[in-house]
């Protein structure tokens, strides 16, 4: 095939990067040092340069910071085969810098700014860089803290109230508690034999390159066999946490719980909030210390005591396929009252399919703790049949209790809450 | 010598894969840069395709890795033939003979990985769904697409002659490493705009009439549209479209082939019931 960069005017590289395509719009607007300061004497390989520079700088500050492989790559290119069009430089510098599609908003907005020129409403950049808005976040007003990713955070409902919550602090038997829980969740955890073999004593496959290893020293006689095995690898654990008004008294020990999970199961456990919104929390309550887990969690969540829409929030999660991955296979635990405002379908809806998709869907509802507790709002009594169990939770001691019933979940069949519910004596004492 | 993203495009066409822009752009920086090239994309978008395609324009082999979970060196690299290692022993023991080397070219099986780096013309290299692997699994391909290069303990390091042209497609089911997106371009395949789908229709469903195929693309962009479970990707109209063929050819008229052939298109239960309820504003003018 013929040579592409032969088939161009060869034009110096420079000539024409400074002006791409000859649209009159790709001057140095908004770039910090291409203003007229630079002046003539700087020469257009230079303002080329400085406004380049100037596009990559305004990356990072958008949220999208490049490798220095990735910015090679992209002024080799640039060098070697000028762009002879502004949509050719966008896909050069898309292709070579941009990492992963939820920053391509973010992406496009700042090449627009740079160099297209009214295309977008936005401001210089140079007044925005303060403002700029994070890829997926934007409408959150304080800027989530550093662990967290973008992108987490699901588009805020009318219904929303934004204020963070103090957790309060973790009290002696609190300690006591979470420590008797982390002890508690491994037995608890369903596992799964894993893909990955293991070299081992006995097990279903013979491990013909150790056997073979160990048979050369005998001048390849069998002495002793080896064996790989599918060692149990425990399956995911996703707990979605309902961090609503109706729930106020019980949202803090209700994250402590989904802590003492994280911490027993830190690679395997992924916790959600949700009231109006939905957030990943996982990476900010990971912290080893209870109470500035916490902490990170209440300035990340800004929907904590506002309204509650589970329908909205869960659908929000199964939306996203990288979120419906989390959930396949995994244990599923709701923490929440189920007290859904409105329509209940969209939220019998989402339930049903998450139980589809996980391994066990395990609902704790605060209000199941008392022995009068029914299952009868229409919310609730429709998606018991989507059910696994449904258990009482509102502090960590029933937290701990209901842990340890988990076993007996996992091993029975599936659905069964409705039909412990319809006989309650089949579930013991409510405490 | 690497072809310019407009060339890339009439040679794709030519073998009936029609690119975008991005697209033709994104492979033709891969073969310049020698990256390989990440793909991400709904499902049924046409990323794997990329990849046979490439190979069919370029005439180089195509070699696949398939990735699942679970997936090791043993079987992404090259592993040793220990039963003909064995018979080795057996007959140097035999004739009195030393055995000698037993971890020789000879007894080594090439795995995709290897043979991608020691295929001598260069290859066409797919890494399907890489997001199927798990991570244990990334961190090893990194010295692979780091250099090209795959380091066999016994035998030493192997280098690459030709770079092979790598493509790894994802679905996103699961965020990749960061280390490994940095050794690759970066592409998302969007669904095709109505011009280009109707390109893809009229190239893979032959004797589709003009006016069938417009009012066929206008329907299924309207049907993605929708809030559905999974939106159906251009497989699932090319399908559809063949499927409503063979019930026209049977002497139903053209709308009602459609709507019978709809499972070609909607492959969930629930996405159905959704469609049927909006049947009237997207099948009427299809």
């Amino acid at each position: 095939m013929p040579d592409p960069a032969a088939a161009r005017t060869n034009r110096p590289a420079a000539d024409q990067t400074a002006d791409p395509g000859g649209d009159p719009v790709a001057g140095p607007r908004g770039g910090p040092a291409a203003g007229p300061a630079a002046g003539p004497a700087a020469g257009p390989v230079q303002l080329v340069a400085d406004h380049l520079w100037g596009f990559l700088a305004a990356l990072r500050r958008a949220g999208l910071p490049t490798a220095p492989p990735k910015r090679a790559d992209l002024l080799r290119v640039i060098a070697e085969t000028p762009p002879p069009d502004l949509p050719t430089l966008y896909w050069y510098a898309r292709i070579t810098l941009l990492q992963d599609v939820a920053g391509l908003p973010a992406f496009d907005r700042v090449f627009d700014a740079w160099f297209r020129r009214g295309a977008s409403d936005d401001p210089p950049i140079q007044g925005e860089d303060e403002r700029a808005p994070s890829p997926g976040g934007p409408g959150a007003d304080d800027p989530p803290p550093r662990e967290v990713r973008p992108g987490d955070g699901i588009e805020a409902s009318t219904l929303s109230t934004h204020g963070t919550r103090d957790f309060g602090r973790t009290g002696e038997r609190g300690h006591a508690l979470m420590r008797a829980l982390e002890a508690a969740w491994p037995a608890a955890l369903p596992a799964t034999p894993s893909r990955r073999r293991r070299p081992a004593r006995s097990g279903d496959r013979l491990d013909v390159r150790h056997a073979w290893r160990r048979a050369r020293r005998h001048h390849g006689e069998f002495i002793e066999l080896r064996h790989l095995a599918r060692p149990p690898r425990p399956r995911r654990l996703l707990i979605l946490v309902d961090v609503s008004g109706s729930l106020r008294q019980h949202t803090p020990d209700l994250l402590r719980v989904a802590h003492t999970a994280l911490r027993a199961a830190p690679a395997r456990t992924e916790v959600f909030t949700f009231g109006t919104r939905l957030t990943r929390v996982t990476a900010a309550l990971s912290h080893p210390h209870a109470d500035r887990a916490l902490r990170s969690v209440s300035r990340m969540v800004t929907d904590a005591d506002g309204g509650t829409a589970i329908g909205e929030a869960l659908e929000g999660f199964l939306a996203d396929p990288r979120f419906v991955a989390l959930a396949r296979g995994a244990l599923v635990i709701v923490l929440s009252d189920g007290l859904e405002r409105g329509d209940p379908a969209p939220m019998v809806r989402a339930t049903a399919r998450l139980s589809r998709l996980g391994h066990r869907l395990v609902w704790w509802s605060p209000l199941a703790c008392s022995p009068a507790y029914r299952p009868a709002t229409r919310a609730m009594s429709a998606q018991l049949p989507s059910l696994d169990h449904l258990g009482g939770v509102r502090d960590l001691a029933t937290a701990l209790a209901e842990v340890r019933r988990l076993p007996a979940v996992l091993s029975g069949p599936r659905h069964t809450a409705a039909r412990h519910w319809s006989t309650p004596h089949l579930m013991g004492a409510p405490r | 010598m690497t072809p310019g993203p407009g060339e890339l495009a009439a040679a794709l066409a030519g073998k009936g894969y029609f690119a975008d822009e991005g697209l033709c752009t994104a492979i033709h920086l891969a073969l310049r840069l020698g990256r390989p090239l990440l793909l991400e994309g709904e499902p049924g978008v046409g990323k794997t395709e990329v990849a046979a395609v490439l190979s069919r324009v370029t005439g180089l082999e195509l070699i696949r890795l398939q990735c699942f979970e679970g997936l090791d060196s043993g079987q992404a690299l090259y592993e040793w033939d220990y039963p003909k290692q064995l018979l080795q022993v057996r007959v140097a023991e035999s004739r009195g003979q030393e055995a000698g080397d037993l971890y020789r070219e000879e007894f080594l099986l090439r795995r995709p990985l290897l043979r991608a780096v020691q295929a001598e013309r260069g290859a066409v290299l797919l890494i399907d769904e890489i997001d199927r692997a798990d991570s244990e699994f990334e961190a090893f391909l990194l010295e692979f697409l780091g250099d090209f290069q795959i380091t066999i303990p016994e035998l030493g390091t192997v280098r690459a002659g030709t770079p092979p042209i790598v493509v790894l497609t994802s679905n996103r089911t699961r965020e990749l490493h960061d280390a490994l997106k940095r050794r690759c371009l970066y592409h998302w395949i969007a669904f095709p705009e109505p011009d280009r789908e109707r390109a893809i229709l009229r190239a893979s469903v032959p004797g589709l009439e003009e006016r069938a195929a417009e009012g066929l693309v206008r329907a299924v962009q309207r049907v993605r549209r929708l809030p559905l479970l999974k939106r159906p990707g251009i497989a699932e109209s090319v399908e559809w479209a063949r499927g409503a063929m063979a019930l026209a050819e049977g002497g139903d008229p053209w709308p009602v082939a459609l709507r019978r052939a709809l499972g070609l298109l909607i492959k969930d239960e629930e996405d159905t019931r959704l469609l049927l309820d909006h049947a009237e504003e997207l099948f009427t003018d299809a």
